[in-house]
């Protein structure tokens, strides 16, 4: 018997699920009478008929993106995407964010932007509309199909995001679900689970839009250059396609600056870019869009390199699509920190970009008849793909592609009649697109370890043999098909990357100041000369503030290629564009991107970590144990850091977040005499000079400090312990924090100070949350100590003195109540702590060659302490210290970094979108022009 | 030979290059036996966390040092120095990925990935609870 669920909005479901299946199919619609309307001559008929499928696929999609609103605002919760994503505390602008949370309403908001961009194409009605809406009806159905959550026995194809929990596969079937009050019954029902707090700030409102809408604007060129393919027109696409490309290159590059910059302020990965898989595999198709964009320009008048051109803009969409597989599948699972688990609708998205690749390659063929052919192959592989093993069909399958793309570029596509000049701006542009190729390439290689690990699982069995018969160590290592992404950046990334990005800025710098076609070399030369010395005047500046060592000589070269294509394009701008806004649109742009690289790498490579630890015994560390990154604050205690003082203050907790205080004091430099005596690691030193002291002590060592070997009387007496200067007046306060997340663990997030020449930024490493353990005494857990004659330690703010060690008489024995035969030693000790002294002497004893435990309590300072052994070779003895919890102090470990120069990175970004912004219009304003020219 | 060629074979070169750097650079999974039989070469072993071993980390002595216990792939369970902090997380994690090598008899870990529970996972648990508590 049919169930009525009392209070469901079943209907809802019903409609959102409709408008799906019609949206789907009026893309279908669409792009079936696209291809009717635009073959030969093209067709009014079907091409009007496409449009209006097409708008009825503009309206479903509309239709289910405001029902999902609807349903978000009105906390329906008996809907598992409303469940997961929304609860009763978001406020408003998170509601909005909860829509894409998660991957259903990923691909809708991908689709809403296509939407967007279509209308805007459709509106034009030119030549290029019948073709290029073919190809992005094509897209829009692929995507929708993502969203239809039709199941194919056990095989789910695509995510519904209006499926109901309890038609959720993990509860259909339990009781609840056949409870017709569910909804008010059921405490679950009443709130959401929420966004992953970690989300919940308002980057997550402003950046997941515009990175998707970069997404989205990779898809009209690359629609461009399939429908210039096939009609065969392969230059005549390219103007109007420009503005599209230069348009996706502002919008996606925001979108991964936003990226950077969310995770730099919100998230503890330690700075704003950590190579992370997801990062990457959005920077590699805007790589692959800069390069192509470029190409569009140069091809405009003449055919020059059609090919480069197709292939960076047909790469750069494609990327996108695979960088969805990446992070959507789930396949880098274990190497990046923001991948969603595996939510199978991998082979999906994996036909997606097999199937497009393929329509691309065969596009670029230019016989009809080899294209069939070729299809059928294709839909072979596909037949064997799918019902057999699917590995080998797919690695023959992208062979076979590699064949077909040289065919074409050497066939196919038309190739420049004469050779260009050398001394010509084409080809430096194109150099340039091809060093962001390289880059590209090698990006995609590191983060896609764990695709070649997938490809290589069906050839386990033909490595191992290899392995077997050659002893070729590199064939187990590929039977192993466990390659593991290289954790060291510089090894990884920065090695390859910083010399292709020295090539590539050196050619942003001179590029421009070349002519198409023919250039006067002497002419040039001059003209770049006053900026190349310009440069080297602000690189020398540079030079004497930064810290190069001879290693960081790529680096250096890049700070340098960067500051001379800032002069030059200065120059450009100011002589050449005379400030003409039409023509500023590159320099401006071109200026802004090498500010943003010299921020990165000036604010990287110089960024200093400040937090080097001032508590235990650094002897006692060995040096691989670096202990060189984070400090230990107890709470009041004011230490140095840097050219701070800092201190622990407070802890508090604000809404989800544990707030911990930590004010930052100037340092006044401290000054000292000739002969005046420090310790320092445990070592005596006295000073060579007057001086003031510098930040750090080792630096210094040398220049001002002698070490004393044998520390005298007098050296003894008069030691204090270096400090480089003493704490002033309170400058300002920082409080990283941690989030409590029940979903996800508690997360620490940073708190940064900003001043215009550098950030300081820190963020917890360690902090106590819950209160301490202790026993039914409230003593806390021990810890024990080795300590020789003369050492001290710190329990809580008591210093702990061990002086020395005696015997205890035989007349002593029977007032300690020891045994006449027992040999028993006195440890003394002396407790300190502000003035206040006391001597203690716990025993050491001996019964009978057995150990007797001795526990030794010393109340009224909360302290007890048990001598486990006695070594008499070294005169060490180990002993267990116990703490009261009423003399416990809190504390903290912290990581502090900072970096200079920062703001240079986000005013660059800034800069960059601008000029951008002025080529995008100036494009338009020419690809306007042409069309005119045209009609 | 045109300029364009040569572009396109500097090109290859250099990406066949890369291509290499990166499978001898990455580093290899294994289990912990092969790591203790190569001292010195870093290898990444994966596992999961010994949750019957205690995981001590004690800033007081060292902020930069966790000590654990990893059950890697094949079973074996050994004592991991991390040279970290204590991440967040790590008696949650599911698995643990560790890259470091073999100094003095001990693993040392430079760098840890950790794979939590997956949001999905855990909805469902809450939602048996609830279940239970219904019946």
């Amino acid at each position: 018997m049919e169930i009525v669920y009392n209070g469901e909005w079943y209907w809802a479901a019903t409609l959102g699920r409709i408008l799906i299946a019609s949206g789907f199919m009026a893309a279908l619609l669409a792009l079936f009478g696209y291809i009717k309307g635009s073959l030969g001559e093209g067709n009014e008929s079907w091409k009007s008929f496409a449009r209006k499928a097409y708008w009825v696929h503009i309206i479903s999609f509309l239709g289910v993106i405001v029902l999902i609103y609807v349903l978000l605002f009105n906390y329906r919760y008996e809907f598992q995407y409303v469940w997961k994503y929304l609860n009763n505390e978001m406020p408003t602008s998170l509601k909005f964010a909860s829509f894409w949370g998660g991957q259903e309403g990923g691909f809708l908001l991908w689709m809403f932007w296509h939407l967007v961009l279509s209308i805007l194409i459709l509106r034009k009605r030119g030549k290029w509309e019948g073709p290029v809406m073919t190809f992005m009806s094509a897209i829009q159905a692929s995507l929708a199909c993502m969203l239809l959550g039709i199941y194919f026995g056990d095989y789910q194809f695509g995510l519904d995001p209006f499926l109901l929990l309890r038609e959720s596969p993990d509860y259909i079937g339990l009781p609840w679900t056949r409870n017709a009050d569910y909804l008010t019954s059921l405490p679950l029902f009443s709130n959401g689970q929420g966004l992953n707090p970690l989300l919940q700030n308002y980057w997550m409102v402003i950046h997941p839009p515009t990175l998707f809408l970069g997404f989205a604007s990779t898809s009209v060129p690359f629609a461009f250059a399939l429908a210039g393919l096939w009609k065969k027109q392969y230059i005549e696409w390219m103007r109007p396609a420009t503005p599209w490309a230069f348009f996706g290159i502002m919008i996606l590059g925001t979108g991964i600056l936003m990226g950077g910059a969310w995770a730099y302020e919100a998230l503890s990965f330690g700075g704003f870019w950590a190579w992370d898989p997801v990062e990457n595999s959005s920077l590699v198709p805007w790589i692959l869009l800069v390069g192509g964009a470029h190409l569009l320009m140069v091809n405009r008048t003449k055919v020059t390199s059609v090919f480069s051109a197709l292939f960076l803009i047909v790469g750069s969409h494609l990327l996108i699509v695979y960088s969805t597989f990446l992070t959507k599948s789930g396949i880098l699972g274990d190497t990046s920190v923001h991948s969603f688990v595996d939510s199978g609708i991998l082979p999906q998205l994996l036909m997606y970009l097999l199937v497009f690749a393929g329509i691309a390659t065969l596009m670029m063929i230019k016989s009809t008849k080899e294209r069939w052919l070729l299809s059928g192959m294709f839909a072979v592989l596909f037949i064997v793909g799918l019902v057999g093993q699917a590995v080998i069909p797919v690695i023959i399958y992208l062979l076979l592609l590699g064949i077909l793309l040289i065919k074409a570029y050497r066939k196919d596509i038309p190739r420049p009649k004469v050779e260009e000049e050398l001394w010509s701006r084409e080809f430096w542009i194109f150099i340039g697109s091809m060093v962001l190729l390289a880059a590209a390439i090698h990006i995609s290689f590191q983060t896609s370890i764990n695709v070649y690990n997938k490809l290589l699982e069906p050839f386990e069995g033909l490595f191992t043999s290899l392995h077997e018969s050659t002893n070729w160590e590199f064939a187990k290592t590929l039977a192993d098909h466990s390659f593991a992404p290289n954790t060291d950046y510089k090894e990884s990334y920065h090695v390859v990357q910083v010399p292709l990005a020295f090539l590539f800025i050196m050619l942003i710098g001179f590029t421009q100041f070349l002519k198409y076609k023919k250039t006067n070399v002497k002419q040039f030369l001059k003209k770049i000369a006053r900026s190349f010395a310009a440069a080297a005047v602000l690189f020398l500046i540079v030079l004497m503030w930064a810290s190069f060592t001879p290693s960081d000589f790529p680096v250096a070269a890049l700070v340098f290629a960067c500051i001379f294509a800032v002069t030059a394009n200065f120059d450009y701008l100011v002589s050449i564009a005379k400030g003409k806004w039409d023509k500023s649109g590159a320099s401006i742009a071109h200026i802004g991107f090498a500010l943003v690289i010299f921020g990165a790498v000036i604010s990287t490579s110089q960024s200093d970590i400040i937090s080097q630890n001032q508590i235990g015994n650094i002897q006692e560390l060995n040096e691989d144990l670096n202990n060189r990154e984070d400090i230990l604050l107890m709470q009041n205690d004011t230490l140095p850091m840097g050219e701070y003082f800092i201190s622990y203050t407070n802890r508090f907790i604000d809404g989800i977040h544990y707030k911990f205080e930590v004010q930052y004091f100037e340092n006044i430099p401290k000054a000292y005499k000739k002969d005046q005596v420090v310790y320092y690691g445990g070592m005596v030193f006295e000073a060579k000079e007057d001086h003031v002291a510098g930040r750090n002590f080792i630096e210094e060592m040398a220049e001002n400090w002698r070490r004393i070997d044998f520390p005298n009387q007098r050296h003894a007496k008069e030691a204090v312990r270096w400090v480089n200067g003493t704490p002033g007046d309170s400058l300002f306060t920082l409080a990283p924090r941690i989030q409590l997340n029940e979903q996800m663990g508690n997360a620490p997030e940073p708190d940064t100070r900003h001043f215009l020449g550098q950030d300081v930024y820190t963020h917890l490493k360690w902090a106590r949350l819950k209160e301490p353990e202790t026993d039914e005494d409230g003593y806390l857990e021990g810890r024990s100590h080795d300590v020789h004659v003369g050492d001290s330690m710190l329990v809580s703010n008591i210093l702990v003195t061990f002086d020395d060690i005696e015997a205890v008489a035989d007349s002593e024995k029977t007032a300690n109540n020891l045994l006449p035969n027992d040999i028993a030693l006195k440890v003394n000790m002396t407790l300190n702590e502000k003035g206040r002294e006391k001597q203690i002497s716990p025993l050491w004893i001996v019964r009978d060659s057995l150990i007797v435990p001795d526990l030794y309590e010393i109340e009224d300072w909360g302290l007890k302490t048990l001598v486990n052994r006695f070594d008499p070779m070294s005169q060490t003895i180990n002993l267990t210290m116990w703490e009261h919890k009423s003399i416990r102090r809190d504390f903290i470990v912290m990581q502090a970094v900072v970096f200079p120069q920062i703001n240079i990175l986000w005013i660059g970004c800034l800069i960059m979108v601008l000029g951008t912004g002025l080529a995008v219009r100036h494009r338009i304003h020419l690809a306007r022009k042409s069309a005119n020219k045209d009609n | 030979m045109n300029k364009t060629t040569i572009v396109l074979i500097v090109l290859i070169a250099v990406v066949v290059g890369t291509f290499i750097a990166s499978f001898t650079g990455a580093s290899t999974s294994v289990g912990f036996e092969e790591a203790f039989d190569n001292p010195g070469k870093e290898f990444k072993v994966s596992g999961t966390l010994d949750q019957t071993k205690p995981v001590i980390y004690d800033p007081q002595v060292n902020t930069q040092l966790t000590t654990f216990h990893l059950i890697d792939h094949d079973g074996v369970v050994q004592e991991v120095k991390l040279k970290k902090s204590k991440p967040t997380g790590l008696e949650q994690s599911e698995e643990l990925h560790l890259y470091g090598q073999v100094e003095n008899g001990a693993f040392y870990a430079n760098e840890m990935l950790m794979k939590c529970p997956s949001k999905y996972d855990e909805n469902n648990h809450l939602l048996e609870t609830a279940e239970a508590s219904n019946r």
